[in-house]
């Protein structure tokens, strides 16, 4: 028997739980915390990694800080509660104007934040001013003037394939632990959200294991370089967020409100197939990418730009059948990096390309898109998840954060068909009138829901006849019960369900009593 | 309905067993004994991946018993996909050659003959019982187990009574009995006996690291079914009302319908399309009666004084059959009547035997039916294909695509090298014309055009075949991957 209770166990959302994973990666990759670093840093204290001697009389430890976040995550199972809170420590590099930046991921749903000087152990509170998820970073300030007077700002500047960087950690006694670490790669990959691609630094170091460690600068001559983002103590690669996109994220954060990086909002994939060229009867030549799709609403849609296009040059700058174009600094870089890093929210590029047998030219002015305006919303941080409860049905709207509960393989184990509507959302509800996706989480277990308690991650379509655009339709609908009955219209089986709305109106306060709720609904 | 259920066992280990029984009454056992056979069976499994190749060989063994008419009961999983079929039993050194008569997959009995009428003159058929046999009676199994080579016997009670997914598709549910007399592998297909009457068939059960004492037989009236239904010389399936239910316990539920709180009723949640109540039943009506018999709330119905499950009605009918349906819509009553007219012809999600692969091979892009088979051998994990396949019944996207055509593989070469990418895509268009079956997509490439411009689904970019590319490879293709056929449209038994 126990054996069955095992297997049944494992579909059910509660087992699943782990308070103590971030919800935030997807990356299988380790982060330099999660190692037993705790044991480790009691060892001899390990030199630091030689450098050439000019550089490490510019690595002052007055240039970076400690930085403890206090973090609780929203649980989407339960989106009346949290999780219970856990910190986390990173060194945060000191820029001009008093302020530190560390990675986004670390102030996530952060509750208390502090800085600490690592010579003197002395602490104050901070805040964080601007952070964008999208990019990871984040810049805190002190709460107290003049603390960190002294110190030293860091300058920020590229470094290129070949160069070695220095990754810096603090001992134990606040001094700096300065590793060497080779750039091997730059590239454009995917970021922690997965909701765009930005430049990465990859390095390959031996980096020790030490605690505080969450985000740690990368500095070449005294520079800021990067941010570690990643590391995998096992095949000592590194993911670094490259001075680049730091450049960028610290221009942005300059004017208010904070405007996040750009996007055309157009899809493409290479074209080296000669028959596919052939096809769509290119001139001579090489380059190009043939476009795929552009999401509705997006910048390249209002250039003009379709599905079927070739896009042969930006700006003057050839892209080539990968979707390379030639970067003065980096060489052979995909166009992402051209359009979301070095431009800014607003700006205009010039897309020549060919269509029909034909060239045409397209401005697009690149803007941010929110995670707020996709349908089903990448990620909800900082921001307690909706929901409404009616009679014990839990109402939620789906969201990636929501499906990420199921844990790190939340691809297979979430409920398949919203794993499906996520992925695909973009042709899927191209045209759907709605904002949210309404579904019902759970149920719980009342005299009005007696019968319904097995139904769990079903989408509703309408209460009492009307739509839900979003869960503030909902307000609305149960206003005005049919016939004395909320009747609830579900996307699958089993079609609909029924609650007496005056039974649900003068059950509330013992339904909150009964499963220690705050609230009924939170919007 | 049976075949809506099918996603939620399938991570239950169920395993085939091949069986042998134990029994006190020493008529019996000699009445037994000139009844069981051993099946001995040569079977070929077709290659999903390799569609073109015949497949490995494979030999194994299962249990039977004769019954009137000179014929032999066994499973069909132990003859499904079979090249050479021999028989023996105690007390005769000779083997026979048998031949299938009747195969139902979806029930997972068959029926044999053995060529040499003098195989029969020294057999009894062994007579089946008329009822369900009561919960905890002993029965005995027989059969040929694994841990030696001649009968064995094993006893236990009728431990449950119950609707089971057969594993031998997957997808259908019927009717079948627990015990916990042994059921090992080499049992399936041997007689239960009680009272000196077969009472089921064994076929399947849990593996050690499941369960324990869980085993499985077809009832007997699952087998008296299947014989009625063959006898006409064809067998039919079973038929498939093709609604989903969903127990109406909720009290404000049962109000806002009109109904009163005397525990009867389902709600018909969902009416497949193209189903034989498509258009006769609609989603929201309330399900009163069947034939007759009142409909309980949980779904259950009293039949033979027993209390089982509603589809147990619906499990007894033949084609041409019709079923008559108290309904309440709208808080009226009626009575609907449900002729049935086909099986469920859409059966993706059933493993399929005695049939061979369906492909078409083009420019060295293989393309295959989205199928169970197909996806169980293939490597292919791909979100949007396993939603195709998941939710193919329940999203009715048979009425768009009847088949599913994946482009499965590409058996490299210089006209497809760029192509690999598009592995696990489902084929939508062929030169602007809309690919519903296999035989659409050959008859789309039989046209005569210039480029072949193949445009998937969700994937943006199309794929182009030249003409005269796909020419050029064709026999380096064929030569090179030893294809025998370019094509199978037909899956003809081949046997």
């Amino acid at each position: 028997m126990s054996i069955f209770f095992k297997m049944f166990s494992a579909f059910s959302p509660a087992a699943l739980m782990n308070p103590r994973r971030f919800a935030l990666w997807s990356c299988a990759l380790l982060l330099v915390t999660f190692l037993p670093t705790g044991l480790r840093a009691k060892e001899a204290a390990p030199k630091p990694v030689e450098g050439d001697k000019k550089t490490s009389v510019d690595e002052s430890p007055l240039s970076v800080v400690r930085v403890h976040s206090t973090n609780q995550n929203y649980d989407f199972f339960r989106p009346w509660s949290k999780r219970p809170p856990y910190q986390r420590s990173a060194i945060g590099a000191l820029l001009p104007g008093n302020r530190v930046l560390v990675t986004a991921e670390l102030v996530a749903n952060t509750t208390y934040l502090e800085l600490e000087k690592p010579d003197s152990s002395e602490k104050v509170p901070a805040q964080v001013e601007i952070v964008d998820y999208e990019s990871n970073l984040a810049l805190l300030k002190p709460s107290k003037d003049g603390f960190l007077e002294g110190f030293r700002p860091l300058e920020i500047e590229e470094s290129k394939v070949g160069e070695q960087l220095h990754v810096w950690q603090l001992e134990n006694n606040g001094n700096l632990l300065s590793t060497g670490a080779l750039l091997t790669a730059v590239e454009v990959s995917s970021y922690p959200t997965d909701t765009a691609s930005f430049l990465v630094y990859r390095l390959t170091s031996a980096l020790q294991p030490r605690e505080g460690s969450f985000t740690t600068p990368v500095v070449r001559n005294g520079k800021l370089t990067g941010l570690l983002q990643r590391f995998d103590p096992r095949s000592q690669n590194a993911d670094v967020i490259p001075a680049p996109v730091i450049r960028h994220f610290l221009k942005a954060a300059e004017a208010q409100p904070y405007r996040g990086f750009p996007r055309a909002g157009i899809a493409f994939s290479n074209l080296r197939d000669p028959q596919l060229r052939r096809y769509a009867k290119l001139p001579n030549g090489k380059g190009g990418v043939y476009v795929t799709d552009v999401l509705k609403g997006s910048p390249g849609e209002k250039a003009g730009i379709v599905a079927g296009d070739v896009l042969l040059s930006v700006d003057g700058k050839a892209i080539d059948q990968d979707g390379n174009y030639d970067d003065a600094r980096y060489g052979k870089i995909s166009l992402i990096h051209y359009l979301s890093t070095l431009h800014f929210d607003g700006e205009n590029v010039a897309f020549a390309g060919w269509r029909d047998g034909r060239e045409f030219q397209a401005e697009v002015k690149l803007t941010h898109r929110a995670s707020g305006e996709s349908i089903i919303e990448p990620y909800i941080i900082d921001r307690a998840p909706r929901y409404y409860i009616l009679g014990g049905i839990v109402l939620q709207e789906l969201s990636r954060q929501y499906l990420r509960e199921w844990g790190q393989e939340w691809l297979k184990k979430a409920p398949e068909r919203f794993v499906y509507y996520d992925k695909y959302q973009q042709s899927l509800f191209a045209d759907d009138p709605r904002e949210r996706i309404v579904v019902i989480s759970q149920v719980l277990p009342s005299p009005a829901t007696l019968g319904y308690e097995s139904i769990r991650a079903v989408e509703v379509k309408e209460i009492n006849g009307v739509p839900l655009k979003s869960l503030d339709d909902v307000e609305k609908a149960v206003a005005s019960p049919v016939e004395g009955f909320h009747r609830i219209k579900l996307e699958e089986d089993p079609g609909e369900l029924i609650l007496d709305a005056k039974e649900v109106r003068e059950m509330e306060d013992e339904l909150l009593k009964a499963y220690g709720l705050s609230t009924i609904r939170q919007l | 309905m049976a075949s809506s259920q099918c996603c939620f066992m399938r991570f239950l280990a169920l395993v085939f067993l091949v069986f042998a029984p134990w029994q006190l009454s020493a008529i019996s056992i000699a009445e037994v004994r000139k009844s069981l056979v051993r099946v001995s069976v040569t079977e070929q499994e077709p290659n999903y991946r390799v569609p073109w190749m015949p497949g490995n060989v494979n030999s194994g063994t299962g249990a039977g018993f004769v019954i009137e008419g000179n014929r032999i009961v066994t499973n069909a999983h132990v003859v499904s996909n079979a090249r050479f079929i021999s028989i023996d039993r105690e007390n005769d050194p000779k083997r026979y050659i048998a031949k299938v008569l009747h195969v139902a997959h979806d029930c997972d009995v068959a029926v044999l003959t053995v060529t040499d009428p003098a195989f029969f003159n020294d057999t009894v058929a062994l007579p089946f019982t008329d009822e369900i046999p009561q919960i905890e009676s002993s029965v005995s199994v027989y059969g040929y187990p694994i841990g030696g080579n001649r009968l064995s016997v094993t006893t236990g009670v009728v431990s449950r009574v119950d609707f089971q997914t057969y594993s031998h598709s997957a997808a259908d549910a019927h009717l079948s009995i627990q015990t916990n007399a042994a059921i090992n592998p080499g049992n399936s297909g041997g007689p239960v006996v009680q009272d000196g009457k077969v009472v089921g068939v064994a076929f399947q059960g849990y593996g050690g690291s499941v369960a324990q004492n869980v085993g499985y037989m077809i009832p007997v009236s699952v087998v008296k079914r299947f014989l009625k239904d063959i006898e006409d010389g064809h067998y039919d399936h079973y038929m498939d009302l093709a609604i989903t239910t969903f127990p109406l316990v909720n009290p404000a539920q049962r109000r806002a319908l009109g109904l009163p709180d005397d525990g009867r009723g389902v709600l018909i949640s969902s009416v497949a399309k193209k189903g034989d109540s498509d258009g006769l039943l609609l989603p929201g009506d309330v399900l009163l009666g069947i034939d007759g018999h009142d409909v309980e709330s949980d779904g259950f119905i009293m039949l033979d004084n027993e209390r089982v499950q509603m589809p147990e009605i619906v499990e007894r009918k033949f084609k041409g059959d019709s079923v008559v349906l108290k309904v309440l819509r709208d808080k009226k009553e009626q009575e609907v009547t449900v002729s049935f007219r086909q099986a469920w012809p859409y059966q993706i999600q059933a493993n399929q035997y005695d049939i061979s692969p369906r492909y078409v091979l083009f420019g060295g892009l293989l393309f295959q039916p989205l199928s169970r088979d197909f996806l169980q051998a293939s490597s292919i994990d791909d979100l949007r294909l396993r939603f195709f396949y998941n939710f193919y019944l329940t999203d009715a996207l048979y009425l768009e695509r009847p088949e599913v055509i994946v482009l499965s593989g590409v058996l490299p070469d210089p006209i497809n090298t760029y192509l690999t990418d598009f592995r696990g895509a489902i084929v939508d268009e062929v030169n602007g014309v809309k690919i519903r079956t296999l035989t659409d997509l050959a008859n789309a490439f039989e046209k005569p055009a210039d480029d072949y411009v193949i445009k998937t689904v969700g994937l943006g970019r199309p794929i182009v075949l030249e003409r005269s590319a796909v020419d050029e490879a064709r026999e380096r293709i064929r030569q090179r991957y030893q294809v025998r056929l370019e094509s199978n449209l037909s899956d003809k038994p081949q046997f």
